[in-house]
């Protein structure tokens, strides 16, 4: 494996009034990695991942995806450049069908990334048992296909690099656990993931590293038996669980 | 051909069954035959019914499609009229001339929407600016055009003409033949099947599905690897275009065009169309188009002064109790009522 | 000639044109700021006040008593309109766009078919007083006093009462407010019949400088949306005393130089680029720019 920056920011910073919702975050996720984000309410997760992918300007500091810099790049630009986002709550076109929801985005036009992404898509819908020529409304699937339903949307794409905002929220724990095989299965072929997370049972099943953001300040990073060991973390975020 | 009978019937629009088609190709049929049965008046009247139709088709496009409210979209027909008017009245000597008017014309409206167009999309502005800057810019056009009057308004032989408006402008013509009376009913007839047809086809099309699926959820769509405004702003010259093509026909209809044409009352007729035949569907807004205009125009030819005041008060009671449109929720009624003719045997 | 009094006139010009932006996008820009809805029947609105001034007026009441009579007649009808009509329109900004422009084709075709095509108008009071080689108008330069009182009668009605506390919680967060004992549908009756009290006021007040028509409120429609729009949403008072600065500053001379028509023109390219620049208006970029102060003064 390469180690080169999938995602890296320096030194960003973002308030909103008087929140500070990213303070001198320098974050970076390597090629292939498979990063869990953790951390209390409003520590900056989903603003970070808004600046990441171009919903929000930063007010200070420099974003690289894949080494090239896209602070002042578009949101649909970036997508391009092979990065796909779920949100925190879910935002699959509940108007419209399954059908539609897969058809419409947008394919990447790189082509080196198709005949992988292809795979990835392939084997994602047969495992969500999503049928992409369901004419079902997609408002009408229950909650954990709806929310497959949207990862699955942004892998056919053909990203290179997937920022999931709490994608179990709302799961059942089987459920959960299919999510957790589906990731583990996708980063295995190379696709670099980044997951916002509460659930530390899930953490532990997929992470490799993680990153502990709170009140918008990278506070701690590494693996999961180090984060889970170190006291200040427990204080601030596991203490509280 | 096969794709193109596909895309036809996709989803997009209301009306997918043979029976529709069958009812579809008696009513065309019906439309057909019309002026054999009727004085050339009455040819002409729903000449003008459905000259009108473009420009609600534009307006359901732009609206229930992709998600974007226009109130000026009248400017445009009125930029094409106008245009149309100064070309092909500086060309009658040339048979060419009414063509270069039609291509002008729907150039000058689609280079207006597009200018326009940038500032606000490319702006993303909020969704509540948009319909408050096109009324504005439709509202300053008709004061432009009202002081217009005067031998130095002239452009080559054509006087502009202030509140009395542009006279004389030429009929359409191609290659010699004249497009008046009743040729001018088939022309119309053909501009609005062509019409429907073709927005009937980009609304099934992958195009059209993106175009609704910004409607439902901009960030969304952009996250997914679309350049929003740019769609937007295509869907909104385009739609202008085709409010153009009706102002095109407007001015081969009458011959005259005045800038009470893109005042506040021509303003809000296309908007009520739309709106009462419901915005998600091209058919509905063809039907309440033609139809609207079928009644303030036999209301006002009666010198009835209640037509506006009957008009506006359909768009409130519309908005307040029909809120997806007459015409959708009544085929909706209808659509159920045969549904569960064919298949009693469900619970 | 003399600098002083073109100065003075430059400075009259400006304030006066500021004054009727103001005036004209004042009820408008109460009801966007705290009910996020756009009334498109503003324009009738304001026909209604002018309408009001000027029936009562004509019937021998004094001219300022009948400006009062407007808002209150104009916030009467604001009242209905938003308990039959406008309440069901709450977070369909679209929706409610349309239902008020159907509104207001109705009271604009209801007042031609009523009242018929005018009404006598109502003379400039107060006549006029020259300086240098120039004219001022001790009317305008009321209007121009009037703005300013309304801007710090608006500021003391939201900042120093109940009503005004009750309207920002219900506006930041109608839910809360609600949990909290606010009367949220209240709340909401009343932004709008004071919107559309204000708007009556302004219509009565610019009445003596218009013709009284049944559409005279299509007049005010183009400077007061404009207003509004490079305004933004974000703080709509401030926003609205921003741009009606700004435009006047831009309207002002171009007028001077080609003429009123030229003059409107400039305003909606001089919203046209400033949307371009500041999407969400003047106010958001204020508070923006206010927000990045605060925060570099903490570091």
């Amino acid at each position: 494996m390469e180690l080169n920056a999938a995602i890296e920011t320096r030194s960003l910073n973002k308030r909103f009034g008087g929140v500070v919702a990213a303070d001198n975050v320098n974050f970076k996720v390597l090629s292939g990695e498979l990063r869990c984000m953790i951390g209390p309410n409003g520590a900056g997760k989903s603003t970070l991942f808004a600046m990441l992918c171009g919903l929000e300007s930063a007010d200070s500091g420099q974003i690289f995806v894949f080494g090239q810099d896209v602070t002042r790049t578009q949101a649909f630009k970036r997508v391009r450049l092979g990065v796909g986002l779920t949100f925190q709550t879910n935002r699959a076109f509940h108007d419209l069908s399954v059908r539609e929801n897969l058809t419409i985005p947008r394919a990447s036009a790189k082509q080196e990334n198709m005949e992988v992404g292809q795979a990835r898509l392939a084997f994602a819908l047969d495992a969500f048992g999503l049928d992409p020529n369901d004419q079902t409304k997609a408002g009408e699937l229950p909650h954990n296909q709806l929310q497959w339903l949207e990862m699955a949307m942004i892998l056919v794409g053909y990203p290179n690099l997937i920022l999931l905002d709490e994608p179990t929220a709302g799961m059942a724990p089987e459920e959960t656990q299919q999510t957790a095989k589906v990731l583990k299965h996708l980063n295995s072929t190379g696709l670099t993931t980044v997951v916002v997370e509460h659930d530390m049972a899930f953490v532990k099943d997929i992470a490799q590293t993680v990153t502990v953001l709170h009140q918008g300040q990278v506070f701690a990073e590494g693996s999961v038996a180090e984060i889970t060991a170190h006291e200040n973390v427990r204080k601030i975020y596991l203490g509280r669980a | 051909m096969k794709t193109i009978i596909g895309l036809i019937s996709g989803g997009g629009d209301i009306g997918r069954t043979r029976v529709f088609w069958i009812g579809f190709g008696v009513i065309v049929l019906l439309f057909l035959l019309y002026p054999t049965q009727t004085s050339a008046f009455r040819v002409s009247n729903v000449s003008y019914y459905l000259l009108n139709i473009p420009l609600g088709l534009g307006m359901a496009l732009l609206w229930g499609y992709c998600g974007v409210l226009s109130f000026g979209h009248v400017a445009y027909f009125g930029i094409a009229g106008y245009t149309y008017g100064v070309i092909a009245g500086n060309m009658t000597e040339n048979p060419l001339g009414p063509l270069a008017g039609v291509a002008g014309g729907l150039l000058a409206s689609a280079f207006i929407a597009g200018i326009f167009g940038y500032f606000v999309f490319y702006a993303r502005v909020q969704k509540w600016i948009i319909p408050i800057l096109t009324l504005v810019l439709t509202l300053l056009l008709e004061t432009f055009l009202g002081q217009t009057a005067g031998y130095q308004w002239r452009i080559g032989s054509v006087l502009l003409g202030g509140y009395n408006g542009m006279t004389g402008i030429p009929w359409f013509q191609l290659g010699g033949f004249v497009f008046e009376g009743y040729s001018f009913y088939y022309l119309c007839l053909f501009v609005v099947l062509a019409c429907y047809f073709s927005l009937r086809m980009l609304v099934n099309s992958n195009f059209g599905q993106v175009i609704v699926a910004i409607r439902e959820d901009e960030v969304r769509t952009e996250l997914l690897g679309y350049d929003i405004r740019a769609r937007q702003w295509v869907v909104f010259v385009l739609s202008a275009m085709l409010a153009g093509l009706s102002g095109l026909l407007y001015v081969q209809w009458g011959n005259y065009i005045t800038p009470s044409q893109v005042g506040l009352l021509q303003a809000a007729l296309p908007v009520i169309w739309a709106a009462v035949g419901g915005t998600t569907s091209l058919l509905a807004v063809v039907i309440s188009a033609f139809t609207l205009n079928w009644v303030t125009y036999t209301l006002s030819s009666q010198g009835n002064q209640y037509a506006m005041v009957i008009i506006g008060t359909l768009l409130v009671v519309t908005m307040l109790f029909f809120p997806r449109g007459i015409v959708v929720m009544v085929a909706e009624r209808l659509g159920r009522l045969t549904t569960r003719r064919t298949a009693p045997s469900k619970p | 000639m003399d600098v002083m009094p073109l100065v003075l006139s430059l400075l009259y010009q400006f304030g006066t044109g500021a004054a009727f932006l103001f005036l004209a996008a004042l009820g408008l820009v109460v009801i966007l700021g705290m009910m996020n809805i756009i009334n498109l029947a503003h324009g009738e609105l304001m026909m209604i006040g002018a309408y009001t001034a000027t029936l009562t007026y004509h019937a021998g009441v004094p001219f300022w008593l009948s400006v009062i009579l407007s808002f209150f007649v104009a916030a009467a009808f604001g009242a209905v309109l938003e308990l039959l009509i406008v309440r069901r329109f709450y977070g369909r900004q679209l929706g409610a766009l349309v239902v008020t422009w159907g509104v207001s084709l109705v009271l604009g075709q209801g007042t031609l078919l009523f009242f018929g095509p005018f009404l006598p108008s109502i003379g400039i009071p107060g006549g006029s007083f020259s300086y240098g080689d120039f004219s001022f108008s001790a009317y305008w330069l009321i209007l121009v006093l009037i703005s300013l009182l309304l801007i710090l009668g608006l500021w003391w009605l939201y900042n120093r009462t109940p009503y005004g506390l009750q309207a920002k919680a219900t506006m930041q967060n109608a839910d809360m407010a609600r949990s909290l004992g606010v009367r949220t549908p209240l709340i909401y009756t009343l932004t709008f019949s004071l919107g559309a009290g204000l708007a009556g006021l302004s219509g009565a007040l610019l009445a003596p400088t218009v013709t009284i028509a049944p559409f005279m409120g299509q007049q005010f429609v183009a400077p007061a949306f404009i207003t509004v729009v490079v305004g933004g949403s974000a703080n709509v008072i401030a926003g609205a005393v921003a741009s009606s600065a700004i435009l006047a500053a831009v309207k002002t001379p171009i007028g001077m130089a080609f003429g009123a028509f030229s003059g409107t023109v400039a305003l909606l390219l001089a919203a046209l680029i400033i949307i371009r620049i500041m999407p969400n208006g003047i106010s958001a970029s204020l508070q923006k720019y206010f927000n990045r102060r605060a925060g570099g003064a903490m570091r």
